[in-house]
């Protein structure tokens, strides 16, 4: 399967659009938006369809590149709801998703120089003048554990996010309970998920290649990601772009720990009671389907209660932290504070996710005092364990 | 050069007015940047191909009844169209330069009337918010979906999409109606103070059925009322096939005149072997399905099945599956066993549960790999027969670039007449074909109409009986709408002499 790339190639798939608005909402009986944007204004553009329909006006030249539609297009928090909703372009013979249509548009505008200012800009500045987005994030396996021998090896990935250090540490102290040896990839620079995500196209190739030549000859051994960006690009996006790329084995850390607490190999120490709810990352969720490890780890950890969330598990509502556009003002912070809102209903005492996006974007609104209620499961199992 | 300034002239009245209605409703409510302008335009794709782009001046989002008034007197005052829409907004009959009122912010759910059998709503309220209100209650709504969240409203105006009843034409009990001077009436008993919206029609004449179907082109809704019905204590579906639809036509006839189903399917057999799959299901069946051929099933596959939902009491619901055996076999059918229908078609029985047994129809995988051309005819018994034998036939010469073709009929008004649908699924792309099954439906309507007595869901305006009523609704048009304000590209064959 080829990447969807232009304007042409996503024409399609935008044609199939019914206007019928069943993107933007939950299942019944909620019947809940799911749709960010859609969630901040209720309105046929914006959402999925919305889009679609603006990839076949910019098609049609009924409308030209602007800042505007960059702002536009970069301020969908590229969740994945509206695909997941969407009941008519899934059967679609091109296999192109309303994601890949808001990603071609960002990418158009880019390649027009429109971009939207503040973390965009930045991002795309850097790459720009480094080819890359990369960050080396001091992730360093003890000896104790590392091995390079070992059939499973961590993919550890650059470290963008303020959480990562954190996840890291705690990452680091549960390999070494559970024992068992591994091995460490670091990647070179960014894996391309941010490239892609953004529109950033012309570096994404040569990193890409750059890192599955570096993969390539661990193929046969299983990756374990933290970063569900990361690996859901790796696994379903470089099969688009890389003729010789093979698929790997992968798993999310979530899941080597619910094999851990299942083997017994991990064990949950007795501590007070506490109330938690988990938030589904989209992409460890909606991205990779993985909905069950994260739920098993928090039902392996004694006086753990989970309550859920109202929206949760594909049906899940994102925190807003891929949302780079303004051109609805202050729509990421506003998407994580409604799903902290909801966070609140539940009475919980932890808001956990398993994704250093998430777990970021939720600090980042939280009021100061309650900052520390916002915990990676990586981390409360390390404080539990 | 005059274009231009016409064009100029065009651009500065409409920039007048959308600041004059920010003003006087709020600026959030009013749109005019580009981005939303051009996504409610009319753009060439898939649903219609020859659609011409248009793209209208703004797009309203009102939040109060008193919010549409100011638009329509700024739309009065500047002579502007107005485009009034709900949640699913499948085909937008936007004029170039039009408002569009897009009402679903409007979305409260008024009044459930478990007594009377009632729901009051505002035009926003989407059918899966009514139906997930109405659990636990012990009622039910008629009115299906069409697509996805679509309103209510829509579904109750559109006679062929009711899921639950055969025994109305119309679910719509009553309507608030704001008319393009500002006229605010209800057509129903809540004219008067303090009555609940249980009749639809007295004393006075229906206008009720004035303003359904009219597309926006006499007045606005504000709110409405449709039936609800209760949910018995047993409700369960009931299956049976036939080689022909002629049979299976007599079987819902003989059903529905005894008074037995709530509601009746009869589907072709390509419907019922891909509805409502999912998108993997729609993968591996539907490749196999386009291999065959619509007028010839696979041996042992009924050509049409006829699905019936039955409800009442126990022993009630027991009696009536006897009957439904006995009709069947009357028929030349037979009545299909729960266990079999489960293991041969699993996808179309948990649709089905999911629709009659759960209350909670929601709409499942479409086959988008292509996109739905067909058409639409309501007929007598005897004619609906004869209109689907025309269709099978017509449809199966397109070629193979039209399948998959499906079919499917629902009797309405106990059985007084049925409605049809028939559709073929080209490609996407494939516009040759989409332009061919196009042309050969407007053919088909008009045969249907001439052989066959079917009366199109779409007018063609050409007998001299439908100019002349046409005529009359366009006097009436005139007189409510002397601007002619309300959705004018739709109601363009009704307003002569207008601007």
């Amino acid at each position: 399967m080829k990447l969807a790339a232009t304007l042409e190639d996503v024409k399609a798939a935008s044609s199939t659009c019914l206007r019928c608005s069943w993107c933007a909402y939950g299942p019944w009986p909620e019947n809940l938006p799911l749709c960010p944007i859609y969630s901040r204004f209720p309105s046929f553009t914006f959402s999925g369809g919305g889009f679609l329909f603006l990839a076949l006006a910019l098609l049609e030249g009924k409308i030209e590149f602007s800042q505007s539609i960059a702002d536009f297009a970069f301020s969908c928090s590229s969740c994945n709801a509206c695909d997941t909703k969407c009941n008519v372009i899934h059967s679609h013979k091109s296999h192109v998703y309303i994601l890949d249509a808001i990603r071609v548009m960002r990418r158009e505008a880019v390649k027009r120089g429109f971009i939207p200012d503040g973390v965009a800009r930045k991002i795309y500045d850097e790459v720009k003048k480094t080819g890359d987005y990369g960050r080396a994030n001091g992730f360093k396996l003890p000896d104790k554990i590392r091995s390079d021998n070992a059939n499973t090896v961590f993919f550890t990935e650059c470290a963008h996010s303020k959480s990562r250090k954190g996840i890291a540490e705690a990452t680091i102290n549960l390999l070494e309970k559970i024992g068992s040896p591994v091995g460490q990839f670091a990647e070179k620079g960014c894996c391309g998920s941010t490239l892609y995500d953004f529109g950033f196209w012309d570096e994404l190739e040569p990193l890409v290649k750059a890192n599955w030549a570096k993969m390539k000859p661990m193929k046969g051994k299983k990756f374990v990601f933290f970063d569900p960006h990361c690996q859901e690009f790796i696994v379903k996006r470089y099969p688009e772009i890389l003729p010789d790329f093979s698929p790997i084995k992968n798993q999310h850390f979530s899941q080597l720990l619910a094999d851990a607490f299942k083997g017994g190999r991990l064990k949950s120490k007795n501590s007070g009671k506490i109330k938690v709810s988990y938030h589904d990352p989209c992409y460890l969720g909606r991205g990779l389907g993985i909905f069950d490890a994260p739920r098993e780890v928090v039902g392996a950890l004694k006086g753990v209660e989970l309550v859920e969330m109202v929206r949760n598990r594909e049906n899940s509502f994102c925190c807003g932290a891929r949302t780079l556009g303004d051109y609805v003002p202050n729509l990421s912070e506003d998407t994580a504070r409604e799903r902290i809102k909801e966070f609140e209903v539940t009475g919980a005492d932890l808001l956990i996710t398993a994704c250093p996006y998430c777990k970021d974007q939720f600090q980042r609104v939280m009021p100061a005092k309650d900052k520390t209620r916002v915990k990676d499961m990586t981390e409360l199992v390390d404080e539990r364990t | 050069m005059v274009t231009k300034t016409k064009t100029k002239t065009v651009q500065n009245v409409n920039q007048a007015a959308c600041q004059e209605l920010k003003k006087a409703i709020g600026a959030e409510k009013v749109r005019d940047d580009e981005i939303t302008l051009v996504t409610h335009g009319r753009i060439n794709h898939g649903f219609d191909p020859s659609m011409p782009f248009h793209m209208p001046s703004m797009v309203v989002f009102p939040e109060t009844r008193e919010d549409v008034v100011e638009t329509l007197k700024i739309a009065n005052k500047y002579k502007i169209s107005v485009n009034p829409v709900g949640i699913a907004q499948m085909a937008i009959p936007t004029a170039e330069g039009d408002i569009i009122l897009d009402q679903r912010h409007r979305d409260k759910i008024i009044e459930i009337n478990t007594d009377s059998g009632y729901a009051v709503l505002e035009p926003g309220v989407s059918h899966d918010k009514l139906t997930s209100t109405l659990r636990g209650t012990g009622f039910k709504c008629e009115v299906g979906t069409m697509t996805g969240s679509a309103t209510v409203l829509a579904g109750g105006l559109t006679g062929g999409s009711k899921s639950f009843s055969n025994r109305h034409l119309s679910s719509i009990l009553d309507l608030e109606v704001v008319l393009p001077d500002v006229t605010i009436f209800n057509t129903g008993s809540s004219m008067f103070p303090g009555v609940g919206p249980h009749v639809r029609a007295r004393p006075y004449a229906d206008l009720a059925g004035l303003f359904t179907g009219s597309n926006g082109t006499l007045g606005v809704i504000t709110r409405f009322a449709v039936r609800l019905h209760p949910v018995n204590e047993v409700s369960r579906v009931h299956v049976a096939g036939f080689s022909n639809f002629s049979d299976a036509v007599d079987y819902v006839k003989d059903l529905v005149n005894h008074n037995i189903p709530e509601h009746c399917i009869i589907w072709n057999w390509h419907m019922y072997h891909t509805w409502p799959l999912d998108s993997e299901g729609m993968k591996t069946v539907m490749p196999e399905i386009l291999k065959m051929d619509i007028r010839k099933p696979p041996e042992g596959t009924p050509y049409s099945m006829v699905t019936s939902f039955l409800s009442g009491y126990e022993e009630q619901v027991e009696f009536y599956e006897k009957m439904c055996v006995k009709i069947a076999l009357k028929c030349h059918g037979r009545a299909y066993p729960r266990e079999e229908v489960e293991k041969r078609w699993p996808q179309t029985m948990a649709g089905l549960k999911q629709q009659y047994e759960d209350y909670s129809y929601r709409e499942g995988t479409h086959w988008a790999r292509g996109r739905w051309s067909g058409f639409v005819v309501f007929a007598e018994p005897k004619d609906i027969k004869e209109v689907e034998k025309l269709a099978v036939k017509e449809f199966a010469e397109l070629g193979p670039r039209a399948r998959p073709i499906n079919n499917y009929a629902h009797p309405f008004d106990y059985g007084r007449t049925f409605l049809f649908r028939y559709a073929g699924f080209p490609e996407t792309d494939d516009v040759e074909t989409r332009m061919k099954i196009g042309k050969k439906t407007m053919e088909l309507c008009a045969l249907a109409l001439k052989k066959y007595r079917a009366v199109p869901i779409r007018g063609m305006g050409e007998s001299e009986g439908e100019k002349a009523y046409l005529d009359v609704l366009g006097r009436i048009k005139k007189a409510l709408d002397p601007n002619n304000i309300l959705n004018r590209a739709a109601g363009a064959g009704l307003y002569k002499g207008g601007r």
